[in-house]
């Protein structure tokens, strides 16, 4: 198993001081260096190439939603952002998941759980916190008015199979439990969600979850 | 036609409503005539009237000119009465104080005025009645119709409509009274006297309503912005609220972070130690949900623009950022720091960096183009905070009291237990001087920068 290596970006040094240390107490994790706000970041993503970023939203000079968007906005970025935050369900951290995050976590989350976020978004085979995950694209998407069309176009290059596989994504299931609700081998999830994730141009089943709830393909349960 | 039948059909409907109002009409009027004399009595039966108006500039003018017309008229009446009654009736003496004690009483007591006006009208009239000879005006004289003009015309001003036309009926009733009582015909003046005395009634009413409308639209915009200043005061507070319920959040997930990470930084920590940071971590994470609750609550749509949102809860370190936008938009501003600047508590550096902003705002708004100078102190006990600018390159009006910024200063302020004083400086600037109680500093406790 390689090491997973995480950059942390966050103005107090009390915060990154402790993940850092928090996570260097975890097997297969590195912290690689940490960024005191978000210009500091985007420069040392480009020095250190992280596996991980773990991104405070309020930074002086730059902050987090914007610097998101700077580290994970170029082809080819593959270095995943996870957002830290004292609030969740905080449109915050809906604009930094639109931005490009891959998910967010709560700054007083525990030693296990900040560590399983960090696995979750290396790995990529599942949204963070599904259900609250959920409801805040489901919450905040509603806000971003109606579907822009040229996203709608897109949806039609699916296959049924894919859409089908796209819509059980943004409701929160990881490749394994689709793989069990399609009665398919999880290879089989794994491919077709890469399909969707290339014919849509998208970075990761974080931004497909948003893509189907803004485009309508899922609509929120109980609104 | 149908045209002929639609009209037809009108007409028809026109005239079962007609029959109706018919067959109804003389109970209508029955009970009306049963009604009329309580209802005129509760209307004129007593000495309630509107207060008297504010006339602004005109002042005692309108009464020092009633009081002369009555002097004139009184004297016109006097002699009048004098010449009809002849000179040995003590009679006229009588009639000409009442009638001129009643217009001035009319200033005062419109109602009851009117009753002795009206009363010195019919005694004079029958009293005159055998001495009057043709060319005589009957029932009443020149002075007489002029003095009770006037009273009706300051009775309409005060009281509602309907008792202003109670009063005109009653006048023109007494008229005709004596009229009728006449033993001899006369250079009848009813009529004239009647319409005189109608339009007095009629403009007085119209002035009125005019003064009604107006009372009430001002109270109803002193409702308005009455209204609008609470709102403004709850939405500063609430404000104030979001923004120092964050910096405590804040400092929660900091603990939470902290009781987590300590166990760490000792080589073998004690079941004790462990189980002591754990109660640590659990109370901040408790905390933390009821603050998240709260925050939920005072959350609002209008939380500032994009850079602002993102960035931390301000202190006094980013001054010089505000400073360099108010200077980009073309204020001098210079400052100046005294004292040994410390960290303070956190309420205490956001709420004074935001009063220094909105005093900068302020000026940005009310003196385009001043020169600003900020003081900042620091003291043992507390912080100082003095904005003072220059007068506008051209004159501007007063920042309104209840103004969204001198509000929330005044707010801020308050919260911390400080000072705030406000007011326009000798050479026609405003200054904005803010005394805020801060407690010593604290001691730098970082145990996790302490260590290599």
């Amino acid at each position: 198993m390689t090491t997973i290596r995480v950059l942390i970006a966050d103005d107090q040094m009390m915060v990154r001081q402790g993940f850092t240390v928090l996570l260097n107490a975890e097997p297969g994790i590195e912290v690689v260096g940490q960024a005191v706000d978000g210009l500091d970041a985007v420069a040392k993503v480009a020095e250190l190439a992280p596996d991980v970023v773990l991104m405070d939203i309020r930074m002086p000079a730059l902050g987090g939603i914007e610097a998101t968007r700077r580290i994970t906005g170029p082809a080819g970025a593959t270095v995943k952002v996870l957002v830290l935050t004292t609030f969740d369900l905080d449109e915050y951290v809906y604009e930094a998941l639109r931005a490009g995050a891959s998910g967010f976590l709560l700054k007083d989350a525990s030693a296990a759980e900040l560590a399983q976020a960090v696995r979750v978004v290396a790995a990529g085979d599942a949204l963070l916190a599904p259900n609250i995950t959920k409801r805040l694209i489901a919450e905040f998407s509603r806000m971003t008015g109606a579907p822009r069309t040229p996203l709608k176009d897109r949806v039609g290059d699916l296959t049924e199979r894919e859409t089908e596989v796209l819509s059980l994504i943004a409701q929160g299931l990881s490749n394994a439990e689709i793989a069990e609700r399609l009665v398919v081998a999880e290879q089989t999830v794994k491919t077709h969600v890469s399909r969707i994730l290339v014919k849509l141009g998208l970075r990761d089943r974080t931004q497909a979850a948003v893509f189907a709830y803004e485009t309508g393909l899922v609509r929120p349960a109980g609104y | 036609m149908p045209r002929v039948g639609a009209v037809d059909l009108v007409a028809k409907g026109d005239r079962e409503r007609l029959t109706a109002f018919l067959r109804k009409a003389p109970r209508t009027v029955r009970e009306g005539l049963r009604k009329a004399p309580r209802a005129v009595r509760g209307d004129l039966w007593t000495v309630a009237r509107d207060p008297l108006p504010s006339v602004g500039l005109l002042g005692w003018l309108p009464h020092v000119h009633v009081m002369l017309f009555v002097a004139i008229m009184g004297l016109l009446n006097a002699n009048q009465s004098r010449q009809v009654l002849g000179e040995a009736s003590a009679l006229w003496t009588l009639i000409a104080v009442l009638q001129p004690a009643a217009a001035l009483l009319a200033l005062s007591r419109p109602v009851p005025a009117w009753w002795l006006s009206t009363i010195g009208l019919s005694a004079t009239a029958a009293a005159a009645e055998t001495g009057a000879d043709r060319d005589t005006l009957w029932p009443w004289s020149v002075a007489g119709i002029a003095l009770h003009t006037l009273v009706l015309l300051l009775l309409a001003l005060r009281v509602r409509p309907r008792v202003a036309v109670e009063a005109l009926g009653l006048t023109v009733l007494a008229g005709l009274l004596n009229t009728s009582l006449a033993s001899q015909n006369h250079n009848q003046v009813l009529t004239r006297g009647a319409v005189i005395f109608a339009t007095a009634v009629v403009v007085g009413t119209a002035l009125r309503g005019r003064r009604v409308a107006r009372t009430r639209l001002v109270r109803q915009e002193e409702l308005t912005a009455e209204e609008r200043s609470r709102r403004t005061l709850l939405e500063e507070r609430n404000r104030i609220a979001r923004e120092l319920h964050d910096v405590v959040a804040h400092h929660m997930s900091v603990i939470s972070i902290q009781a987590q990470v300590a166990p760490h930084l000792v080589d073998a920590p004690t079941a004790e130690l462990t189980e002591n940071l754990a109660g640590i971590r659990e109370s901040a994470v408790e905390a933390l949900t009821e603050l998240r609750r709260v925050l939920g609550v005072l959350r609002s749509e209008d939380a500032g623009a994009e850079g602002v949102r993102h960035a931390p809860q301000p202190t006094l370190d980013r001054l010089d950022e505000v400073v360099a936008k108010v200077r980009g938009a073309g204020l001098t501003v210079t400052t100046e720091t005294t004292g040994a600047p410390r960290p303070l508590s956190p309420g205490v550096e956001l709420s004074a960096f935001r009063i220094v902003q909105e005093a900068l705002s302020n000026v940005l708004r009310h003196a385009p183009g001043a020169a600003v100078r900020v003081a900042i102190g620091y003291r043992p006990d507390g912080l100082t905070l003095r904005i003072a600018n220059t007068a506008p390159r051209e004159p501007v009006p007063l920042p309104s009291d209840t103004g969204h910024g001198l509000l929330g200063m005044r707010e801020r302020t308050a919260m911390l237990g400080g000072e705030l004083a406000t007011g326009r400086t000798p050479d026609g600037g405003w200054e904005v001087t803010a005394i805020l109680p801060a407690t010593a500093p604290k001691p730098p406790a970082d145990p996790v920068e302490a260590r290599p």
